[in-house]
């Protein structure tokens, strides 16, 4: 059993790590690292542990941010009241979508999952009253966060808020990861992974499992897509429900390892820290380099950086 | 004494295709009964018809008394049936204990609980020792037997083989023989798909021939082995006019 150790020393040296790095560029590089982390960890319970690749999950991303945005400007509530009902109106949605996509099998699903968040983009393009369209929404000055009469935070202009609040829901991201692995859910979305009809054949309802995952994988997306948008402080419905969103997500996975809990960890800090590299060097030629070298990586390293890490390992340990 | 699987008239189209034509034979409780016939003959997709993985186009299936036709597979594994595949279909990136695992968890949520089960399964098949390994890594001797772990850690009252001894060598079909006979001295009921005669008579108390997706006969190990239809089914109608 591995313990809990290296997580809190990791988790205890990320909280104390702004006492020294205070420059907003690094903190913000962090705040990146952290949203790709959650992210990444979201989809790696659908995509992951139950091998159902969405390509879609900028649909919970948006949801999530659009939700709490339009009950902020709307009815004044504020985000940290108002996630929580943008988190459950995602889940909602995505049970309903799921019930009809999980029909599909392999390429069509992927197909399906684009498709569905292709809908709900073109849904919050057109529906101005409520999303304010292609304009999008920059929300007014976000009111102080208060426990009791204690005022936690009063200015949000500063990075040092995001800093926390982003390390804590990677944290949890990665805690709902660990849970789902060791639990019969875990099991079973990664008997479906394996194989469909013998995971059905060992009593294991398909549905009903798939959208279990997908509920926790899309409340995830929901809370990590909408405090991104807090951080950025616009939203409009392409930077929210667009594939590139989708696709980032599959990536940090991909590139980390699909289906283990520290793959989408590795792989947020690769990508985040490849990002920021490219872009220092290639300026508005980064992504196309970015682009041939996820093809490379995902070519040599079809289980991710860590499944490279674990075959080694194992061949050691094989090794006399 | 009532019949645990009750099979009457099942039909299985597939377009014009007749996969399974009227066939009706019950299985009693305790019992291991042969199912055989030529390749073609509509054994798997008897298999897939009782399991809930396609509904047969007409007649019942009755498991226990209830009609089970038009349950999905997962809820006939629940009522207590369970199946292996010809094909093997281990949970490749798993370990060999986690399959059984998988297998498991069917009546029980605690994990613990479990890989308990799953650790008694994989030690009366002899594969113990090969808890921690990845089931995708096995030979087909240990998929097989896996398999068969599997199926036992859903705690079943009745398991569907289909060609457990298929591609095995003679030794490893022999541990699969003892297996099966294990399996019945423990009050399961089985019902086996098997090529091998030998072995189906070794281990068989009732027998059902299935050709062309028709039943053709049914007996005893002893009656099926001297019935002239059965020879004629296996080896053409004329002696080696074909050949």
């Amino acid at each position: 059993m591995k313990s809990f150790a290296p997580w809190a020393v990791a988790a205890v040296a990320f909280a104390l790590l702004p006492l020294w790095l205070q420059s907003p560029y690094a903190l913000h590089i962090f705040i990146s690292l952290f949203i790709a982390v959650a992210l990444g960890e979201s989809w790696n319970v659908l995509g992951g542990f139950a091998g159902q690749y969405s390509v879609g999950h900028s649909a919970w991303y948006g949801l999530g941010a659009y939700g709490a945005f339009i009950l902020l400007q709307r009815n004044g509530i504020p985000p940290w009241f108002g996630v929580w009902v943008a988190v459950l109106g995602s889940v909602i949605i995505a049970l309903i979508v799921g019930s009809i996509t999980f029909r599909l099998r392999g390429p069509y699903f992927v197909l399906a999952s684009i498709a569905v968040a292709e809908i709900i983009r073109l849904a919050a393009l057109n529906w101005k009253d409520l999303t304010n369209g292609a304009e999008g929404i920059q929300p007014a000055d976000l009111p102080p966060l208060k426990i009791g009469s204690q005022v936690l935070v009063a200015d949000w202009n500063g990075k040092l808020p995001y800093y926390y609040m982003g390390l804590v829901m990677a944290l949890f991201c990665i805690a709902v990861n660990y849970a789902v692995k060791r639990s019969k859910l875990g099991y079973y979305l990664q008997a479906i992974r394996e194989d469909q009809d013998a995971a059905h054949s060992l009593g294991i309802p398909l549905t009903l499992y798939k959208n279990a995952g997908l509920a926790i994988s899309a409340a995830c997306t929901a809370l990590a897509g909408s405090f991104a948008a807090f951080y950025i402080g616009f939203i409009e419905p392409q930077q929210v429900f667009g594939i590139d969103v989708s696709v980032d997500m599959v990536l940090v996975a991909l590139i980390g390892g699909v289906g283990t809990v520290t793959g989408p960890l590795v792989g947020g800090i690769v990508l985040v820290l490849l990002n920021e590299g490219l872009r220092a060097a290639f300026e508005q030629g980064h992504l196309l380099v970015r682009g041939v070298l996820m093809i490379i990586a995902i070519l040599l390293m079809p289980d991710g950086v860590v499944g490279v890490l674990a075959q080694r390992f194992r061949r050691k340990a094989v090794a006399p | 004494m009532t019949a645990l699987l009750d099979i009457r008239n099942v039909s299985r189209f597939f377009g014009g295709v007749k996969a399974n034509q009227d066939v009706s034979f019950s299985v009693d409780p305790g019992i291991v009964m042969g199912l055989i016939g030529p390749n073609g003959a509509g054994k798997t997709t008897l298999f897939n018809c009782i399991t809930g993985f396609y509904p047969p186009s007409r007649g019942e299936v009755l498991f226990k008394g209830q009609k089970i036709n038009g349950l999905t597979p997962d809820k006939v594994c629940k009522l207590g049936m369970a199946r292996t595949w010809q094909k093997v279909r281990p949970l490749a990136k798993l370990t060999v204990l986690d399959n059984a695992v998988v297998g498991a968890l069917c009546r029980t949520s605690s994990i613990k609980e479990a890989r308990a089960i799953a650790l008694e399964q994989l030690r009366i098949v002899g594969m113990e020792k090969r808890a921690s390994v990845l089931a995708g890594g096995l030979p087909i001797g240990e998929r097989k037997k896996l398999e068969l772990a599997r199926v036992m850690a859903t705690r079943p009252e009745m398991i569907l083989l289909d060609e457990v001894m298929g591609g095995l060598n003679a030794r490893e079909s022999d541990e699969i023989i003892q297996l099966i006979l294990d399996v019945k001295k423990r009050g399961l009921t089985q019902v086996v798909i098997e090529h091998d005669m030998k072995a189906i008579v070794r281990t068989c108390d009732r027998i059902v021939v299935l050709n062309s997706g028709e039943k053709l006969a049914e007996g005893t190990p002893q009656q099926i082995v001297n019935d002239p239809r059965v020879m004629a089914a296996y080896l053409g109608d004329s002696g080696g006019a074909k050949a």
